[in-house]
């Protein structure tokens, strides 16, 4: 039976020149998990917000929201199209965990009975029990955002959208998410529409996929075609960087078998199509002499002094006008070894270096044209009511006449692809947007190094591939990039040298080739289908390539 | 400090707010006493870190108050020395004690309430009569934090552009007012969010109810029916005259009347109502774990 039926809905918002949302037509069926994919700004969010009618945005509308088989009308209760939107923290409302799980239905006016068998039923189905008396404030991201869920699905809708969940997430708790949603999905047959940037793992699980471009549906189909159909509408469609290694490798060999979703999957589909003579992709050497942008030896810090360490003897070589990426689990001490490398935090042993000579030489010296950090929150670069007032706030500090600092900030704007974008607030554009504007901020202080804190957190395929390119050309600019990550992809792409910290220790710096063949489970997707195959095949890419170059099986 | 933390909250602002009255509006010898031990030994009960620089002070508070007394107040009839020509009584000495025990005992119930009566149990009691009270709170409570913690990111942020990093008076002024602006953005915009959250959890809607964790079980009634019985013994001697207790001119006699015995007992049992909870339920544990 259908749940929810679209027929011709457009829209468009108040002052803007086109509809963000142009002739959109779906229905899903009871019981099915949809995700929703697309480029960002491509209508999703509007898309989502305008089937949940107490969050609708204001503009023209026009079309039909039928919701089974019913127009929703004014008593359309609260209760039965649960949303979950994409920051966990905002969306917290109350400081305890039992008072946010109780919230919605203490809107709903039931009695207090009720109310604590349903928090009780909650708390339990998603394991929240050991945390229940807890202030809201001490949780982790990820347990933010499974609070958010539980206190929706107390409401026990029918219908639950979701709005990039896991976008502010680590993979792991991003994965434990998505588990979640699917025990739902599985246990409860409560019908899902998800929209995803991340698709690695939402894709196996979905039923059908709907992919959106330009506020128009493009595609709607089971995600085994979703591969074939994009790249029969283009061979280089954007969308096709964001689906999972499994059908990008497929795609990319232009195979003519069922498609692969899953790893296993994806390992099957090559082992049995594919010769390996066991072919292994050449690894570059690290030049050992190169000079070092950031050295340290044997540093230890901790935050207070009756709280255990968080770095314990870290020695690191990070050479000049490379990209160096450590990776490495949560709480396993990555952020705060960025801090420490930025001056933000003093270890109490070791010594740190910038450009060798020791941080503490260098107290006013050690940011402006030398050193800076893009923190891991755009949004706390920016303090002004537009982009172009905080890039030329910058600039004010640096002394240079009006001239000089327009013609500034319009290279570096180009350079970024952010020239539209310069007369905006800082908080009306979208994530990736934000990144790029506060990376634009931070690069006007000319540094020589640049810190990265996850960058690539929140921010989608197309954006990834976005920075991907621009830090490739501050290498070639000489820059030393340093950056610290969960996103195992990303860090196999980008970085000339990969780190492995753990339990606040350095483990391994190696080139990406060897790191991720060396690691079995902390490896990229491509990579662990590729395992045993062909030797250092660690990117989408250079599996395509091994592929290719060994031929098909007879 | 499980067990008296664990009692329905009505019950536990009823018994704070008799003991407190008792012992602030009853400067009575015997009950005053009463109170301050009751007071000390729930606050033994309550923490085990710091006890010892806390006995200091309240030892050195107590001193003060009980000797600055004599030294002003010159009432009262039994002079034992001069002091640079003034006369300091007996009387005076006395009430400067019984000052001092009535000061710290408060001091000690304050400890102990605030301990005990948790924000989330005071929205509990006062949430009832303003109902929306209760949930401005909550998410003011809810708010803080996170927009501490985002003032500290800001900041970082901020420094590590190397924007006013220096430790000059204007330009932490400076930062500091650069911080608010992008707060006040920040909070709008997550404001937005939040609001968004609470309208697709059907606030706003009419008959709302105010769901809590606590429960009033027997017990509870039975504590509160104690308290209420403990308390009623002493204001009814208040009524008839029998706590009267005078220091000036010269020291009343302690009452030992039947009622005023009666009186004694009860808010002596009053005052170590805790206490007798706490060291009831450290003895079970001990029984039952002796079973084990």
């Amino acid at each position: 039976m259908e749940i929810l039926q679209v027929e011709n809905l457009s829209f468009r918002y108040p002052k803007a020149d086109q509809n963000a949302l142009e002739k959109v037509s779906f229905s899903v069926q009871s019981g099915e998990f949809v995700v929703l994919c697309g480029h960002s700004g491509c209508g999703k969010t509007t898309l989502l917000r305008l089937l949940k009618k107490e969050i609708a945005p204001v503009g023209e509308k026009s079309g039909q929201i039928l919701y089974r088989g019913n127009l929703r009308d004014v008593q359309f209760d609260a209760g039965k199209v649960g949303f979950v939107q994409q920051n966990p923290e905002s969306q917290v409302v109350t400081d305890k965990v039992w008072h946010e799980l109780a919230f919605g239905l203490e809107n709903m006016g039931l009695p207090s009975e009720v109310i604590r068998r349903r928090v009780g039923e909650m708390a339990s189905f998603f394991g929240i029990e050991g945390w229940f008396r807890q202030r809201t404030e001490q949780l982790s991201g990820g347990q933010k955002q499974i609070l958010n869920l539980a206190s929706v699905m107390a409401m026990q809708p029918s219908l639950l959208i979701l709005d990039e969940p896991t976008g502010q997430l680590d993979p792991i708790a991003a994965a434990d998410f998505i588990a979640a949603l699917q025990k739902i999905n599985r246990e409860l047959g409560l019908t899902v529409l998800l929209s995803e940037h991340r698709l690695e793992e939402v894709f196996p699980i979905a039923d059908r996929v709907i992919v959106l471009e330009n506020g128009q549906v493009l595609l709607s189909d089971s995600p085994k075609n979703i591969g074939a159909r994009l790249s029969e509408i283009s061979k280089n469609h954007p969308m096709l960087c964001a689906l999972p290694a499994a059908v990008r490798i497929w795609q990319g060999v232009g195979a003519d078998l069922p498609c692969p979703l899953t790893v296993r999957e994806g390992r099957d589909f090559l082992e049995r199509n594919y010769t390996c003579r066991g072919k292994a992709l050449p690894v570059p050497e690290i030049p050992n002499e190169a000079e070092c942008a950031i050295e340290l030896k044997n540093v230890w810090f901790r935050y207070e002094k009756d709280l255990p360490d968080v770095l314990r003897g870290v020695a690191l070589k990070v050479p000049r006008g490379k990209i160096f990426s450590v990776l490495g689990g949560n709480g396993a001490g990555k952020t705060t070894l960025l801090n420490v490398m930025a001056g933000l935090e003093k270890a109490y042993r070791g010594r740190v270096s910038v450009g060798g000579k020791s941080i503490k030489d260098c107290k006013g010296s050690l940011y402006r044209n030398n050193l800076a950090l893009l923190p891991q929150n755009p949004q706390t670069v920016f303090v002004k009511d537009s982009v172009r007032a905080d890039l030329m706030e910058i600039l004010k500090t640096m002394e240079i006449s009006e001239n000089e600092a327009k013609k500034r900030i319009n290279a570096i704007a180009d350079k970024l692809g952010i020239s539209d974008l310069l007369c905006r607030h800082p908080y009306d554009i979208s994530g990736g947007e934000q990144q790029k504007c506060a990376l634009a901020k931070v690069l006007l202080s000319e540094p020589k190094i640049l810190l990265l804190d996850e960058p690539t957190k929140g921010i989608d395929a197309f954006a990834k591939k976005n920075l991907k390119k621009i830090l490739f050309e501050l290498k070639r600019e000489g820059m030393t990039v340093i950056m610290v990550t969960h996103d195992v992809e990303f860090a196999a792409e980008c970085a000339d040298i990969c780190a492995f910290i753990f339990d606040g220790e350095v483990l391994c710096a190696d080139m990406p080739q060897k790191f991720f063949a060396e690691n079995s489970f902390y490896t990229t997707a491509a990579n662990r289908m590729a395992r045993g195959l062909w030797k250092n095949a660690v990117t989408c890419e250079q599996v395509i390539e091994c592929c290719l170059e060994e031929g098909e099986k007879q | 400090m499980r067990a008296f933390a664990n009692v329905h909250p009505a019950v536990s602002m009823t018994y704070f707010l008799s003991v407190l009255l008792i012992s602030m509006f009853l400067p009575h010898p015997i009950l005053q006493t009463e109170a301050l031990i009751g007071g000390a030994l729930f606050c033994a009960t309550l923490k085990k870190r710091g006890r010892a620089g806390d006995i200091g002070f309240y030892l050195i508070l107590f001193v003060m108050i009980a000797i600055t007394n004599p030294l002003f107040s010159h009432n009262g009839v039994t002079i034992l020395f001069f002091l640079n020509g003034n006369p300091m009584t007996f009387e005076a000495f006395l009430y400067g004690i019984s000052l001092a025990g009535m000061v710290v005992g408060v001091l000690l119930w304050c400890k102990a309430y605030s301990e005990i009566m948790t924000s989330d149990k005071f929205l509990y009691l006062f949430g009832k009569a303003v109902p929306k009270l209760s949930l401005v709170l909550s998410t003011a409570l809810r708010f803080i934090p996170s927009y501490l913690r985002m003032s500290r990111q800001v900041g970082r942020a901020q420094k590590a552009m190397g924007l006013y990093a220096g430790k000059s008076l204007t330009d932490r002024v400076k930062n500091r007012m650069r911080v608010l602006a992008a707060l006040v953005a920040w909070s709008l915009e997550n404001a937005m969010d939040t609001s968004a959250s609470m309208k697709a959890r059907g606030y706003g809607k009419k008959g709302r109810t105010s769901f809590s964790l606590f429960r009033f079980r027997r017990s509870d009634g039975i504590l509160l029916g104690a308290c209420i019985f403990l308390l009623a013994l002493p204001i009814v001697g208040a009524a008839l005259g029998v706590t009267e207790f005078n220091y000036y001119p010269r020291v009343d006699k302690i009452e030992t009347s039947f009622m005023a015995l009666v009186i004694y007992t009860a808010l002596g049992l009053l005052s170590l109502l805790p206490f007798i909870l706490e060291v009831k339920e450290a003895v079970l544990w001990k029984y039952y774990r002796s079973k084990i």
